[in-house]
């Protein structure tokens, strides 16, 4: 019995190493046209596995293997798996090549400082030359932690830009000026008049997720410095009067039953009526907002968009420290987001089956003439065949030089340009909180914020007597030491800068 | 003395009572009986319900959903989520085979492994039953975590992209062990062994002939706990497995699952990237209908354990 | 010495049989359970890449204790404890006594074929992942639209915020977790029942025993080594909590945490953002030993009672 068992392990052992033998064969040894070796390499990618994945990746490699000599192996991971999967890949020294980060998942900074990333900056000269020019410079000052970049971002919204969301239907109803609601102060008369008309709409409906309007980068949770704050005072977030004020608001709403009762615990339930709602945009969100909610919304800005490092790190690309072709692996990177016959493929998937090339009206093409980004077509998707491929299109590369769909105005990609080149630089931006010095402190700091933050953000409970308790707590866990210690470390920087 | 007298008729009405009624035979009266079957459906029902609502969210309208929530009695019924997944039919089939086999091959594999290890550590007369002991207790609390794990499994073990990268992990584990070593202990009388000892019966034959078929009921349950465990793992399937023919069916539903979670919890940083990812996902209907899929085999299967346990064969039968 | 060594030897010839019978189930624990047990060595680093895992092990940073430091750090640690140690002890209680009745009813009922269906259906919440009770539960508690505040207006009272007050959700925790596992916990003991050699019965009934007399001194004596094993190993995960109970279930409200924060939750929390594998693998740690200490010190007390039936 014995023997049947330690078999059966050498069994499964020898058909691993058979089959990673057989992958690994296809790697090494080959050929392409040019007679360079054809190199593979595995990247991590966050999103499901689509029914065609393979099927793309297939023409994909078909195309690479004789441009570069390089053929891809795309793991897909679900994003409710993807930190976990990649911690352990990442932490074991597992293959891996290349891999999906940002600031929200897979963490980029953390990364960075446990060193698993490669320092890009000599490839970006030569491999990534092309993909380094054609990115938006902000981006890739926001990739650098202690100067020097760790991943490739991908070209897309510099910073979301907190909006309130109107329904259509009573924005027009009322004939509310819309356009010039910005504060959260400014919704009030109009909350009044729809709470007094319109029994069955919740005035301003919140969920859980809503954050009430910031005016702070919060760079290590509640942490962090003010939006316009030269000086660069680090503070907590619910010490600056502005989040005080903000908080007071919230209570008076809630109070007056502007505000939905389940607010600080309920997921955003479609059903419910509401007359405004809050979101983070950018260009044309209107539209996927009403597309989610089955009926048109109008969106007005609460604030100038502001950039910090976890918006420009929206989404990057990072090449393993240990990775055997790390000039390969560039020179893909490269391609990708300067390549728009590869680009769209790994977009939108095969021309011809996933989707099909449509002209663009004379008229729109003429109005979008000198404006960057254009392109000679659209994209229509196949009905019956899109939802076999479907990525997130910011996971493979920048989005400036994909097609745009034939719903979407040519000039789409124009517009985003000119949003970014319209946000402001936070003061803090290009700063990286360093927390070794603090990480005991700061683990204590989510469940304070769990604990209060939702209630107090959605005017469920009293700021008078939450805020106090919250900060007892915080400092108890020894939010002064945090606070001393960002200090310090942005006073080194702006010394240095 | 009346009262010697009347133990002794009671004892012979009693007897009386064996031979005649069998069925009657040392059982509650019809009153308790009574109580108990209605305790008993009032928790059955506790525990049928939510189920029963799982099974009617599936079966909704995905519209009427969003606009009413769950609802018992819902406005518009639809099999849309079914059609669905008889669409994508391929990989759900391909699950449920992994499932199948994995839940097979793996609780075959540990009862074989768990029932030996517990019947040496049930015999009293074993040498080394303190050390076994001691060697199953010390895993039972510490681990050596998550990436130590993956560490043994993919490179030390190369089971990565496996079908055993399924099983092994999960075919043996200290409660179980000591469950059954409990079971053994309390229901093979030490007599039994000795007399076959006596026989000249080898430890083997001994396991198989005898203890094997006396412990039915609680080799049933660790069966039963062993095939539960397989049928709902995700996590090695999370770990271990990035080939698409090897996802079992719990993983998918997990994946599911997480993954709306993620995108809602990371709203605000996602914007509206989230929503487009989110539309991509399968809807409610369809979770709850995978939910119910992936349930319904193992309800029938139960009754294959469950004969063992409720109104289980006798020991007594076996043992003449 | 010479003798020693070959009374050994003699020893192990006469095991050699059982020695074999253990051994598969070794095997599988030595690869499984004991060689990745150097994992524990990240508690004590600051966990930093360099090259391979054990390369980057060695060369990380030792930093002692630091990596635990965080679970005492907060203001709430002591409530945290409490929460989860009273809970446990709650579970463990009811885990014992609830599913020990329902099994003896199941067993005395006259109709089997009934006791059969109860028993299946009392089994199903077992599949329902945590997350689909939490759908269901808020189908019932939801302050809008659940039935519950539904019924209680209809009666002319005024709804509960059930996911705010805190007072209920003891006894939801407690009620969902049993309703849960109360199915699978019967199994063991109605198992038990089953192996019990019946002529004690029929012994006890030819003495004029009651029904009542034989569950007192025949059923729960022989139950008894199963309880108290089941029982011991409960208490070696006093320190641990079922994560999908406590976070999944109160929907992660925050006014109710002073009753959900147990170690699972605030350890989800605080290492969710941050990525430290020493700190999560010391959270662990922490967890182990706890629970070794109380597994020793229940296996010593069972053992002083009743030798025969402790865990070793």
């Amino acid at each position: 019995m014995k023997k049947n068992f330690l078999k059966r392990i050498a069994a499964a052992g020898c058909v691993a190493t058979m089959a990673a033998g057989l992958l690994s064969g296809c790697g090494s040894g080959e050929k392409n046209a040019n007679g360079d070796d054809v190199v593979e390499l595995v990247w991590y990618q966050v999103g499901d596995t689509q029914k065609d994945s393979q099927m793309v990746i297939d023409k994909v490699n078909e195309y690479i293997t004789d441009k570069i000599g390089v053929k891809l192996k795309v793991n897909y991971v679900g994003w409710g798996d993807y930190n976990q999967k990649m911690q352990v890949i990442i932490n074991t020294g597992d293959k891996w090549d290349m891999c999906f980060t940002c600031s929200w998942a897979n963490d980029y900074l953390q990364n960075v400082t446990k060193g698993a990333f490669l320092e890009l900056d000599d490839l970006l000269q030569n491999e990534g030359k092309g993909v380094y020019e054609a990115v938006d410079e902000r981006f890739w000052e926001a990739a650098k932690v202690d100067g020097k970049i760790y991943g490739v971002p991908s070209e897309k919204e510099i910073g979301s830009s907190p909006m309130w969301v109107f329904t259509k239907e009573y924005v027009d109803k009322y004939n509310i000026p819309y356009q010039d609601i910005h504060t959260l102060e400014d919704l009030e008369p109009w909350l009044e008049v729809i709470k007094k008309n319109e029994p069955d709409v919740v005035p301003l409906y919140l969920t859980k997720e809503y954050t009430a309007p910031t005016y702070f980068d919060k760079i290590q949770d509640p942490v962090g410095v003010e939006f316009g704050d030269d000086s660069m005072t680090v503070q907590s977030v619910f010490n600056t009067e502005k989040m005080q004020s903000t908080l007071k608001t919230m209570r008076k709403y809630y109070k007056a039953g502007y505000i939905n009762k389940d607010a600080a615990t309920t997921a955003d339930d479609k059903s419910v009526k509401r007359f405004v709602t809050k979101g983070d945009g950018q260009p044309y969100a209107e539209l996927i907002w009403g597309k989610d909610l089955g009926y048109e919304v109008v969106a007005s800005e609460i604030m100038e968009t502001q950039i910090t490092n976890a918006s420009a790190r929206g989404a990057m690309t990072a090449i393993n420290k240990n990775s055997e072709h790390p000039e390969k692996a560039m020179e893909l990177i490269n391609l990708i987001n300067t390549d728009q016959y590869l680009r769209n493929l790994l977009n939108y998937g095969i021309e011809g089956v996933h989707w099909d090339k449509v002209p663009v009206d004379e008229a729109e093409m003429a109005a979008a003439e000198g404006k960057p980004y254009i392109y000679d077509c659209k994209v229509k998707l196949n009905e019956e065949k899109r939802k076999d491929y479907s990525v997130p299109y910011w996971v493979q590369g920048g989005l400036f030089s994909t097609y745009v769909l034939d719903n979407e105005p040519i000039d789409k990609w124009a517009t985003f340009k000119e949003f970014n080149d319209e946000a402001e630089e936070a003061p803090t931006f290009g700063f990286d909180f360093d927390l070794s010095p603090v990480s005991t402190q700061v683990a204590g700091f989510r469940n304070i914020l769990d604990e209060f933050g939702k209630a107090l953000y959605t005017g469920s409970v009293e700021p008078s007597e939450y805020i106090p308790q919250m900060e007892k707590k915080f400092e108890a866990t020894g939010i002064k030491d945090v606070i001393n210690e960002m200090q310090k470390q942005i006073d080194d920087w702006k010394a240095s800068k | 003395m009346l009262k010697e007298k009347w133990k002794e008729y009671r004892k012979e009405k009693m007897l009386q009572q064996l031979d005649s009624a069998p069925c009657e035979f040392n059982k509650i009266k019809k009153s308790t009986n009574v109580v108990f079957n209605i305790i008993m459906t009032v928790l059955a029902l506790l525990s049928v319900i939510p189920f029963i609502f799982v099974v009617i969210i599936s079966l909704t309208d995905e519209h009427a959903l969003t606009m009413n929530g769950y609802r018992f009695i819902p406005e518009k019924w639809s099999l849309y989520a079914y059609e669905y997944i008889v669409q994508a039919g391929e990989s759900i089939i391909k699950s449920y085979g992994v499932t199948i086999t994995v839940t097979v091959l793996g609780t075959l594999i540990g009862l074989f492994l768990i029932s030996t290890y517990a019947y040496a550590l049930s015999r009293k007369t074993y040498a080394y039953r303190s050390f076994f002991t001691k060697v199953i207790t010390i895993p039972m609390l510490f681990s050596g975590g998550m990436i130590a794990n993956y560490l043994i499994v993919t490179k030390v073990l190369m089971l990565k992209d496996s079908i055993f990268a399924l099983i092994l992990p999960l075919c043996m584990n200290s409660f179980n062990v000591i469950v059954l070593r409990t079971f053994f202990k309390t229901s093979i009388p030490d007599s039994v062994i000795e007399s076959a000892k006596i026989d000249g019966a080898s430890e083997w034959r001994l396991f198989f002939k005898i203890v094997i078929p006396m412990a039915l009921p609680g080799l049933a349950t660790i069966g039963l706990f062993l095939t539960l465990t397989y049928w709902n793992d995700w996590f090695n399937a999370m770990m271990y497995i990035d080939n698409q023919d090897l996802i079992p069916l719990q993983y998918l539903l997990i994946k599911i699952e997480s993954s709306i979670d993620f995108l809602a919890n990371n709203k605000s940083m996602l914007g509206v990237d989230g929503i487009t990812a989110a539309a991509n996902l399968p809807k409610e209907t369809i979770k709850m209908a995978i939910v119910v899929i992936s349930t319904l085999p193992i309800i029938f299967a139960y009754p294959f354990f469950q004969r063992y346990f409720v109104n289980g064969l006798t020991i007594g039968a076996v043992k003449e | 010495m010479k003798k020693k060594g070959k009374g050994r030897l003699d020893r192990l010839r006469s095991n050699k049989e059982l020695l074999m019978l253990s051994m598969p189930g070794a095997i599988w624990f030595l690869l499984f359970a004991y060689l990745p047990l150097f994992g524990i060595f990240v508690a004590f680093k600051e966990y930093r890449l360099s090259g391979g895992f054990f390369e980057s092990l060695i060369k990380s940073k030792f930093v002692g204790l630091n990596n635990f430091k965080f679970l005492f750090s907060s203001g709430d640690a002591w409530l945290i404890v409490r929460n989860t140690v009273l809970y446990n002890a709650a579970f463990i209680i009811l885990g014992i006594v609830l599913p020990v009745i329902i099994a003896l009813i199941l067993n005395e009922l006259r109709n089997k074929g009934m006791a059969k269906v109860y028993q299946s259906a009392m089994f199903l919440p077992y599949f329902l992942s945590w997350v689909v009770v939490s759908y269901c539960l808020y189908a019932f508690l939801s302050p809008e639209k659940g039935y519950f505040n539904m019924i209680m207006q209809q009666f002319g009272m005024e709804g509960v915020s059930w996911y705010t007050e805190k007072v209920y959700w003891p006894f939801i925790i407690i009620f969902m977790s049993q309703w849960k596992g109360v199915g699978y916990n019967t199994v063991v003991y109605l198992a038990s029942i089953c192996g019990i050699d019946k002529t004690y019965y029929e012994a006890a009934v030819l003495d004029g025993a009651t029904k009542w007399q034989q569950i007192r001194y025949i059923t729960i004596p022989l139950l008894r080594p199963v309880i108290l094993i089941l029982l011991i190993m409960a208490v070696g995960g006093i320190f641990k909590a079922d994560f999908g109970l406590f976070f999944q279930l109160p929907r992660d409200s925050g006014p109710l945490y002073p009753v959900t924060n147990v170690l699972d939750t605030y350890i989800f929390r605080a290492l969710k953002t941050n990525g430290e594998i020493g700190m999560s693998s010391a959270a662990a740690l922490f967890q182990s030993i706890v629970g070794f200490i109380l597994i020793m010190i229940a296996n010593k007390l069972v053992s002083k009672v009743d030798k025969e039936n402790a865990l070793f």
